[in-house]
């Protein structure tokens, strides 16, 4: 069953990894083109 | 519009990005609800993300090969195609290792052994390596037609590559009679739970990836288009100063 | 502007040509592919026990992984050559049909290849006591993963050739794209020196690298060009 944790928590922590980088550095971007 | 926008979201990602995380929240649940099997014991839960974000990396493959064939073809040529067809493959990266990882969890669990070269993991891998060696392409500075060409014709060459690949390594791979991770699910007969939770995998790890996919692409966006907004500017300028001649 | 098929047929021999003559100059591939493609048999023979007959069952892929990373250098040498300062303008300039520059390059890349394969495979039956069956089955496997690797390799090269990166790009690029040549290859030249059919025959795994070879050579004839004007 740790496995089932193992699996779910790679996806789980990765996608939402990326997902706050992508969101933080489009947010530093959008600034600094105003 | 876009210069007043203090970050990449707006309202086609707030409501892609509520959608998306409904239905992971949905298929994590589901998932870990899904009974035990005989064959499988627990593992066979891992089929409510293993399947998925296998599915959206193919997904992010074929973008990544279409948005550069939509660039080489002078008629639909736009920039917005080749920021697509990177952007695609960056995210594509992060599911095919999510592939991978969550494939090799899977057949530690069923078999044993962190990695079993069967067919589907190893075609995965390939399509892993094919995608670093794009990414690596696009990262070399150049001038943006000729960095947007070379990685349009590698992309399309990798996917033309993939049904080639896709024999191969099936063929390569009977001889050893590996058992893939989903002989083993019940779902025809027995249990629609195990299909269902799969599809709706599918489609939580799709609305992820179109999710990330509009981030990254305004991301780069971003990047170039600080140099090419004044580049447009600067072109628009000449050619209205030279019509009344 | 059309082209009639005899000049880029005859644009592809000047290439092949001129290439060859370099090489026949230089001497490049025979002092320093050859000896380090040799040089690989040996390290595979240091890497595995040779006592215990682990090379011999082996010798087919070892044979084509020697072959694969020969050709990488074979590649590697082969874009050089268009890059050095002016020439990539010379070669714009010079009226040549691109699709036949690329085809000469190519073929120049191939035969280069295949006399590093019987090169190669003298070693395999020297080295590794490999007995030879199969001839025909080994020649056509070898004319049919040659063409790939050769058009694959001459693409990528000038994909990647003006790029200061190229020397550690290219192979990034091109390995992972030559993997079901590797297979392929292997999987028809173990049948026919073992002599074994299994499920899958020889000739499905030919046709796999003859479909190869025709994406590789096609893409080539068209993009080599647009790329070209890039170097």
């Amino acid at each position: 069953m740790s496995y089932v944790w193992a699996g779910y928590g790679v996806t789980l922590v990765t996608l939402a990894a990326y997902s706050v980088h992508l969101v933080r550095r489009g947010r530093q971007l959008a600034r600094s083109r105003k | 519009m876009e210069e007043t926008r203090r970050s990449t979201g707006s309202a086609l990602t707030f409501s892609l990005g509520l959608a998306a995380l409904v239905s992971v929240v949905a298929t994590v649940a589901l998932g870990l609800a899904l009974p035990s099997t005989v064959e499988q014991s627990d593992f066979s839960r891992l089929i409510a993300i293993h399947p998925g974000v296998a599915w959206a990396s193919y997904v992010a493959f074929g973008v990544t090969a279409l948005a550069g064939a939509l660039w080489l073809w002078p008629r639909t040529r736009r920039t917005d195609w080749d920021l697509l067809a990177g952007a695609s493959a960056e995210v594509g990266v992060v599911f095919t290792g999510l592939t991978l990882a969550t494939g090799s969890i899977w057949g530690r669990a069923s078999w044993g052994v962190w990695w079993a070269w069967d067919a589907r993991l190893t075609l995965s891998a390939l399509m892993f390596t094919l995608l670093l060696g794009y990414c690596a392409l696009r990262r070399v500075p150049g001038d943006p037609d000729a960095v947007a060409r070379r990685s349009a014709i590698t992309g399309l060459l990798a996917v033309l590559v993939v049904p080639v690949n896709h024999f191969a390594v099936e063929w390569w791979r009977t001889l050893h009679q590996g058992r893939s991770l989903l002989q083993d699910i019940p779902g025809n007969d027995v249990d629609g739970k195990f299909i269902f939770a799969m599809t709706l995998g599918f489609v939580a790890m799709t609305l992820v990836y179109a999710w990330l996919v509009v981030h990254r692409l305004r991301i780069a966006r971003l990047e170039a288009g600080i140099d090419a907004d004044d580049l447009d500017a600067a072109i628009e300028a000449r050619r209205r100063e030279a019509v009344p001649a | 502007m059309s082209r009639d098929g005899g000049s880029m047929w005859r644009d592809a021999l000047l290439m092949a040509g001129k290439d060859l003559r370099v090489e026949r100059r230089s001497r490049v591939t025979l002092n320093q592919v050859a000896p380090f493609a040799l040089l690989v048999l040996m390290l595979f023979a240091f890497a595995l026990d040779p006592d215990r007959d682990v090379l011999a069952r082996a010798a087919a892929g070892l044979f084509w992984v020697a072959v694969l990373l020969s050709s990488l250098l074979a590649v590697q040498r082969s874009a050089g050559l268009e890059t050095a300062d002016g020439l990539p303008d010379a070669l714009r300039l010079s009226g040549l049909d691109p699709a036949g520059i690329f085809l000469g390059k190519a073929l120049a890349v191939a035969a280069q290849l295949i006399l590093l394969e019987l090169l190669l495979g003298a070693g395999v039956v020297v080295l590794y006591g490999v007995d030879i069956h199969g001839v025909a089955t080994l020649a056509a496997t070898g004319l049919a993963a040659t063409a790939g690797l050769a058009a694959a390799g001459t693409l990528y090269g000038v994909l990647a050739g003006g790029l200061r990166v190229r020397e550690t790009l290219l192979p990034l690029l091109l390995l992972p794209v030559v993997a079901p040549v590797l297979i392929a290859a292997t999987r028809a030249s173990e049948a026919a020196l073992t002599g074994v059919q299994l499920d899958v025959s020889p000739g499905d795994w030919l046709s796999l690298l003859a479909v190869f070879a025709v994406i590789y050579i096609a893409f080539g004839v068209a993009a080599y060009g647009s790329l070209l004007e890039e170097l």
